[in-house]
């Protein structure tokens, strides 16, 4: 059951940062950074959709410019981290802003990720519920920061459902959310890899955050057991890195290509 | 490199800060005006606007519209110290940070600074959410690679929202948009371009300088830039706090004849030259902005080498700032001198004596005015430019 396809990327394509680490040729523009994007892997991880509502005529306009690349986003900060009252037309929004990608058949989950602060509280599970209820048909995947999450009920109330729970690589912090390899999702897997910068993690500037180099034998932690296991378990698989800084994150991707045959 | 422009934009920008004083103005509906019979409406709350009021409206008009509103004047001091408080918290990204004319819009050039902070977009919804922290304001903001399209992308989502554009698509970016939110292209541009059906950035596009220059004559090669988001204007950096003198004249009744305005000007130069010499100051940037009988408010600036500060110079940068901004023969019902950029004048000793009498008489003249304003008030004494604006206060019913 080894056979089901792994598609490794980035979070993110667009860094000025890449340039200078050699990943995009000196004087690209911002604009063709997908195009290059495209050539070294085969998905990508929406991340400016987190700042702003994810728009139809954008998404179209990379569909067609973009023929092979397949596509995560990430969810609208307004309905993840700063939730507005009007979040159910937020959703509604979204659902349309999406929608191209939906129906080109190119996108293969929606990033639901969720701040550390929200715990598992009663009004954390209802809202939660309620939000992948308003964004149906989307597929979808949650990813927890709280360890709070980490518990049988939630994984059977997303197997439920058919929403993938993201499983994380990050620093060893007590609160975090574990590092697990539980499917919930017989059709899709999703693994984020943010590094493992202990320090910087909650210094509050992202360059530190996800400053991070993996070593081949920690990829390697993932890539000969933990990640069989779930592809054997799932019609597909990605495998996703954060560790933008200094284009740590396109080189262990590489690696991780390597290292999953 | 390819640049990177964030714009912020604090809409109603002077209600924001009256509700941030006083929290017992929140959602109610809200006019910033002077208090007198022929104010005009210097800015209004969402409230009031969907009542109809707007900017530059005679304040009377407005009140009709929104019997409801509150009629606040103006603390453009209370203002200044909001907008300064921003800029600090801006200047934490980088040293680029440039207040705009309009109140409440910053722009940052954060070119280079991914290493520091990651990408733009980060920037922007960090400095956003510590003015909503720290000054309880809730800014638009909008990553661009320049400034005129980081103002039409913040346009797009007004009252609150953000916008990013990518280095590289900013034709597209603004091919579908209406002419009008273009920074710049002016009410006589639009008519001239809607004459010929072109209403759209996409259809301006499609024409070639000679081309616009048949329509739009001078203005042909800014239009040209601006539908293909070409603005190589770079970010100002802001002064030190306090570094722009504003002056006001509302004319009554609204007026159009030349002697008229000009009279207002220099009443205006001479105010805003006693408040720089007073101060030591000269100005490299004069601007002239002036509102409309119909609500058009239109801004044009003048440049100097040297700071100036003695009344010759700055009304001479100011009657430049006027020529080019006065255009319409629409009647003017405000008229507002900024001085900006403000220096220490240079004073270089002449080696010979000096030849040039006038000037050196006007300088004479300009120290006896200070010299009894400062013992009797601003107001105390004017030169001889009053003439026209007594006249034409006269002519008012």
């Amino acid at each position: 059951m080894d056979s089901s396809p792994v598609y490794i990327g980035a979070c993110g394509f667009s860094y000025p940062e890449w340039i200078e680490a050699g990943v995009y040729p000196a004087g690209t523009r911002s604009a063709e950074m997908l195009g290059l994007y495209s050539q070294i892997f085969p998905v990508v991880e929406l991340n400016y959709t987190w700042y702003q509502m994810i728009r139809a005529e954008t998404v179209e306009r990379m569909l067609a410019s973009h023929r092979d690349l397949l596509f995560c986003a990430k969810l609208t900060r307004t309905m993840t981290h700063e939730i507005a009252e009007d979040w159910r037309a937020q959703a509604a929004l979204y659902r349309q802003g999406a929608q191209p990608l939906l129906d080109s058949g190119r996108l293969l989950s929606v990033l639901v990720q969720l701040p550390p602060f929200f715990r598992r509280t009663p009004d954390n599970r209802t809202y939660l519920a309620h939000l992948l209820d308003c964004l149906h048909p989307l597929p979808l995947t949650v990813e927890f920061r709280h360890r709070s999450w980490a518990r049988d009920s939630v994984f059977q109330g997303l197997e439920a459902r058919r929403v993938t729970l993201a499983s994380v690589d990050a620093p060893p912090l007590p609160d975090l959310f574990p590092a697990l390899d539980v499917v919930t999702n017989p059709h899709l897997s999703y693994l984020r890899l943010h590094g493992r910068n202990l320090a910087g993690w909650r210094s509050g500037n992202k360059q530190q955050q996800f400053d991070y180099n993996y070593r081949e034998d920690e990829l390697a932690q993932w890539s000969r057991e933990r990640i069989p296991a779930m592809r054997a378990a799932c019609d597909a698989g990605v495998v996703l890195f954060n560790n933008h800084v200094a284009g740590q994150a396109v080189h262990n991707a590489q690696t991780m290509g390597r290292l999953i045959v | 490199m390819e640049r990177r422009i964030i714009h912020l934009n604090i809409a109603d920008f002077s209600v924001a800060v009256e509700r941030l004083l006083d929290s017992s103005l929140k959602s109610r509906a809200l006019i910033i005006a002077e208090p007198s019979p022929r104010a005009v409406v210097h800015d209004m709350s969402d409230e009031a606007y969907a009542e109809g009021v707007r900017k530059g409206m005679l304040l009377n008009a407005a009140r009709n519209r929104c019997h409801s509103a509150l009629v606040l004047p103006p603390r453009p001091e209370q203002y200044r110290k909001a907008l300064e408080r921003c800029v600090e918290h801006a200047r934490h990204y980088t040293p680029l940070v440039e207040r705009s004319s309009g109140a409440g819009h910053l722009y940052l050039d954060v070119t280079g600074t991914h290493r520091l902070f990651g990408p733009p977009p980060d920037i922007g919804w960090r400095l956003r959410n510590t003015l909503r922290r720290d000054l309880g304001l809730d800014p638009i903001w909008s990553a661009a690679p320049n400034k005129l399209v980081a103002k039409v992308a913040s346009r797009l989502v007004k009252p609150r929202g953000e916008y990013i554009v990518a280095g590289g698509e900013e034709t597209a970016f603004l091919a579908p948009l209406p002419l009008h939110l273009l920074p710049g292209v002016s009410v006589v541009d639009l008519t001239r371009l809607r004459h010929v059906n072109i209403c759209r950035v996409h259809q301006a596009a499609a024409l070639s300088v000679q081309e616009l220059s048949v329509l739009c004559d001078h203005r042909a090669r800014f239009l040209y830039q601006s539908v293909r988001g070409i603005d190589p204007s770079p970010v100002q950096p802001a002064g030190v706090p306090g570094s722009e003198f504003v002056y006001c004249h509302v004319f009554a009744p609204d007026a159009n004849q030349e002697p008229v305005v000009r009279a207002a000007l220099t009443t205006l130069v001479q105010q805003a030259g006693y408040g720089l010499r007073e101060r030591g100051l000269g100005c490299r940037r004069v601007g002239v902005s002036l509102v409309y009988t119909d609500g058009v408010q239109l801004t044009r600036q003048a440049v100097a080498k040297t700071p100036a500060a003695d009344d010759q110079a700055l009304q001479h940068l100011a009657l430049t700032a006027l020529y080019r901004v006065w255009q319409r023969r629409v009647r003017v019902r405000q008229l507002v001198l900024s001085c900006s950029q403000l220096q220490h004048p240079v004073q270089q000793l002449s080696l010979f004596a000096a030849v040039d009498r006038s000037r050196e008489r006007n300088r004479q003249i300009s120290e006896a005015c200070d010299a009894i304003r400062t013992r009797c008030g601003a107001a105390a004494i004017y030169r001889g430019s009053q003439g026209p604006l007594i006249a034409g206060a006269q002519l008012s019913p």
